[in-house]
């Protein structure tokens, strides 16, 4: 036993000596679209943490692992400290695993703030402060409502700034293909009875308007809860919707009641679903946008969050091929204001180290958020990133929406207890274009929350 | 021979016996090559077709952009958009095109179609084309058409060569390696002397052990994985090395193989011929010789297959690699490093089907090898006496 000991110990020290320094995706002082004053400033700032190592934690893998290491690469390179970053596909079940058996990362990217809120009540996480909480509110668009996320009740009770906010998913959004809706004369709608109208339209002319997809493993279902609560954000104040977060109104309120049946109208009417009301729970949501890109079309319209466009046949260029809108709102209800559905990750300190605390302050820079924005699907809502940093028209018009929202709010499943966000609400979704109706569905993810109590 | 006879010679019973069995058997191998199928399309045909009509030529109908107004070049008094539908290294044969989505395949390829306001259109079955206007050209992207072509079936190795060349994939197979086998070892190696043990020597609480011993097999891993990765924490912590490492991952694999190894070698070992284990010790031979002369060789069979099981249950494990020996870039097994290509959001079945193929190459090794063992093992646990 003792040789295979020291086999394990020479196997890691050969591992962390391989960690090598990455190469910068764009060279610090050369492209006038990155903010290299605030990577000169950071570097300038953090000269204490030289050699130190720093591990983070995530759900990105792939080419979004890529992505994030071209970030984390700047900031190994301002400060010379070695952050390595990893993941696994059940990130969500890990952080758990590795925060209660006492070996944590430094840094824990997890984009369900429920979930983080449960490590806090644990006392597993290190809070970042006032002024972080205050850089967030002022900095952010819609400031104090991406703050309130990343607020929890730490372990003696009290409530603090635990998460910090990075990375945004846009999910109001419906998405089409220009040339489909220019040869059938059809107009991008403004409102939500326009929306419906056309839905109609295109089911006169022969066509089927929507593709609805739930599909996803284990965790089929999920789509639908953000259709509703996209509805629910188009239907309720958003008031309404945050006492339905936090089951101060029940599940089977008739406001969320209405709220699903509102999404059932598209996904369960036969003539407004490609493939029918019965493909909606079977079909794939990765598969689902690429009805619009048969010939002749399956659909017309997909309501899908910003990430889908990946999803899209590789040869179609969004903006040209493909494009979006915004879920539009109802005429009827214009107290409502625009409201914006979406998620993202937060990022938080599961151990605290100087490094730890240095990382946090390198997302206040904007290069750490234009770096990204810079090749890929990123959005941030941080006002002090250059806009035209987007490496497209239509990820810069994503943009827009989210840093001039008046209204945010977060995935409500993301926010809610595990074994509702993602659990009782995806199965009763399933149940839900199953057949059953609205309320009895309702009644049951109720019942299921009241069994956590 | 006649057919009859010959059916006679065989017997009805044992024909429908090896009839269901071949039935069985392509039963189990149609989804497998399908998979193999799968794994040598593209991703785009993956998501559009069948595997199973990957193997015929077909026609498809897909839609295509001209080059755009910028391109145009002036004729007379027309301006002419020309060039091929096809992208360079791309074959086909156009059947037909059309510039409506509603009818996409309006014109026979050849025929010049007269599209209204001065503007014609002919694609060629080869793909070549020319659009043609009274007036120059206008908007900012080219125009979209349609086109139905025939496609001879292709193949690709692509996706094999994602994933045989991704980055850390050759670190990864090592580290799969060094998971794999000590973890098949060392269970093997203490659970034979348990098994000896529980088997032929006298000593009071035996039934009790062994009952205990079966009983630990109903533990499920998940539920033990967060107190043991804290035990590791303390130890690793008092010896002042880090937590997550190979000795970590290997004793979590003996620990959960054993309950299952010591009872199969039991129960194989328990059932070796009395006489000999008798007339050795008669001879004077102590129990340590006994096991090593007389045990071991005899109960090779019940050892390799049950190597056979185990190696292939720490092949292909991702959970407890992950929980043991971290998520890090250099501390992935095979499993997690392919399960790391498939990105944030998963889905790309290309991946999935070229790497369950590259992963399966090292457990049909090993399986192969051993066969012969495995049968004769497997009954070992099963029948008494001999």
């Amino acid at each position: 036993m003792k040789v295979s000991l020291w086999i394990g110990t020479a196997v890691a020290a050969l591992i962390a000596a391989s960690a090598g320094a990455q190469e910068l995706k764009f060279p610090p002082g050369q492209d006038a679209r990155f903010n290299w004053k605030s990577y000169e400033e950071f570097k300038a700032g953090h000269t204490d943490i030289k050699g130190e190592s720093l591990t983070l934690f995530g759900p990105w893998r792939g080419e979004d692992e890529v992505l994030f290491n071209s970030v984390l690469a700047y900031f190994n390179a301002a400060t010379g400290a070695n952050g390595r970053y990893s993941s696994s596909e059940n990130y969500e079940q890990q952080i758990v695993i590795d925060t209660q058996a006492g070996s944590p990362p430094n840094i824990a990217i997890i984009p369900q703030p429920g979930l983080l809120a449960d490590l806090a009540a644990k006392g597993f996480l290190t809070p970042l402060g006032q002024e972080t909480e205050d850089w967030v509110k002022k900095n952010y668009g819609a400031g104090e409502s991406w703050a309130g996320y990343g607020v929890y009740k730490g372990k003696d009770g009290k409530d603090q700034f635990y998460g910090f906010p990075y990375k945004a998913d846009l999910k109001s959004l419906v998405w089409y293909v220009p040339e489909n809706f220019e040869e059938a004369g059809y107009e991008v709608p403004k409102t939500m009875e326009d929306l419906l109208k056309l839905s109609d339209q295109i089911v006169e002319d022969g066509g089927v308007p929507w593709c609805i997809g739930l599909g996803s493993g284990g965790a089929t279902g999920w789509p639908a809860t953000d259709w509703v609560e996209d509805m629910m954000l188009h239907t309720q104040p958003a008031e309404t919707y945050d006492k339905w977060v936090k089951n101060e109104i029940k599940f089977d309120d008739p406001a969320v009641v209405g709220a699903i049946e509102e999404f059932g109208k598209f996904a369960k009417n036969d003539k407004y679903v490609s493939g029918g009301a019965a493909a909606v729970a079977s079909t794939d949501f990765r598969d689902s946008p690429k009805g619009m890109f048969d010939i002749p079309p399956k659909c017309y319209l997909h309501h899908q969050a910003s990430f889908i466009s990946s999803f899209f046949p590789p040869d179609k260029k969004l903006g040209t091929d493909a494009d979006f809108f915004y879920m539009p709102t109802y005429a009827a209800k214009p107290e409502l204001g625009t409201p914006v559905l979406g998620a993202g990750t937060i990022i938080a300190i599961t151990k605290d180290s100087p490094a730890a605390k240095a990382f946090i302050d390198f997302l206040k820079t904007p290069i750490a958020h234009e770096v990204w924005m810079a090749q890929a699907a990123f959005l941030t809502p941080y006002k002090g990133v250059n806009p035209e940093a987007y490496a497209n028209e239509p990820l810069k018009k994503q943009g827009e929406i989210l840093t001039s929202a008046t209204t945010f709010r977060f995935d409500a499943s993301d926010l809610m207890p595990g074994k509702i966000g993602a659990g009782a609400f995806w199965t009763g979704m399933i149940d839900y274009v199953g057949g059953k109706d609205a309320k009895t569905v309702a009644t049951d993810i109720q019942k299921a929350w009241d069994g956590l109590k | 021979m006649n057919p009859a006879v010959s059916l006679r010679r065989i017997g009805l019973p044992r024909l429908l016996v090896h009839l269901s069995v071949l039935l069985i058997c392509l039963l189990w191998l149609v989804p497998t090559f399908g998979l193999l199928v799968t794994s040598f399309r593209e991703p785009q045909q993956i998501a559009s077709s069948g595997w199973w009509t990957a193997l015929t030529g077909s026609s498809q109908t897909s839609a295509v952009r001209l080059a755009d107004a910028a391109t145009a070049r002036q004729g007379g008094a027309n301006f002419i958009i020309s060039g091929s539908v096809f992208t360079e290294g791309q074959q086909g044969q156009v059947q037909s095109f059309g510039t409506r989505v509603a009818a996409p395949s309006e014109f026979p390829a050849g025929q010049t179609a007269d599209l209204g306001e001065g503007e014609s259109l002919t694609v060629n079955e080869d793909g070549s084309y020319t659009y043609i206007k009274n007036a120059p050209f206008g908007g900012d992207r080219g125009k979209r058409i349609y086109l139905t072509t025939a496609t001879p079936p292709s193949f690709t190795t692509e996706n094999y060569r994602t994933v045989l060349t991704s980055q850390g994939i050759g670190q990864s197979f090592i580290n799969s390696l060094t998971v794999a086998i000590p973890s098949t070892i060392i269970p093997i190696l203490i659970s034979a002397f348990a098994a000896y043990a529980l088997s032929w020597m006298e000593f009071p609480g035996r039934g009790l052990i062994i009952a205990l011993i079966i009983g630990l097999m109903v533990v499920p891993l998940q539920m033990s994985l967060i107190p043991l990765l804290k035990m590791y924490n303390d130890v690793g912590a008092f010896f002042g090395l880090p937590s997550r490492s190979y000795v970590g991952v290997w004793l979590a694999h003996s620990a959960f193989g054993m309950p299952l190894a010591i009872y199969l070698l039991r129960n194989y070992i328990a059932g070796l011929p009395k006489e000999i284990i008798e007339s050795a010790r008669v001879d004077g031979a102590s129990d340590f010789e006994i096991f090593l002369k007389i045990v071991l060789p005899l109960s090779f069979p019940a050892l390799a297959s049950f190597s056979i099981f185990q190696f292939l249950w720490t092949w292909n494990d991702l959970l407890v690699a992950m929980v043991f020996l971290g998520t890090g870039k250099d501390q992935l097994v095979l499993t997690g490093a392919l399960n790391a290509l498939l990105g944030s959001m998963g889905g790309k079945w290309e991946i999935l089907s070229a790497s369950a193929f590259v992963t399966i190459i090292v457990p049909i090794a090993v399986f192969f090898g051993l066969q012969r063992y495995l049968v004769r093992g497997l009954l070992a646990g099963s029948v008494k006496g001999g």
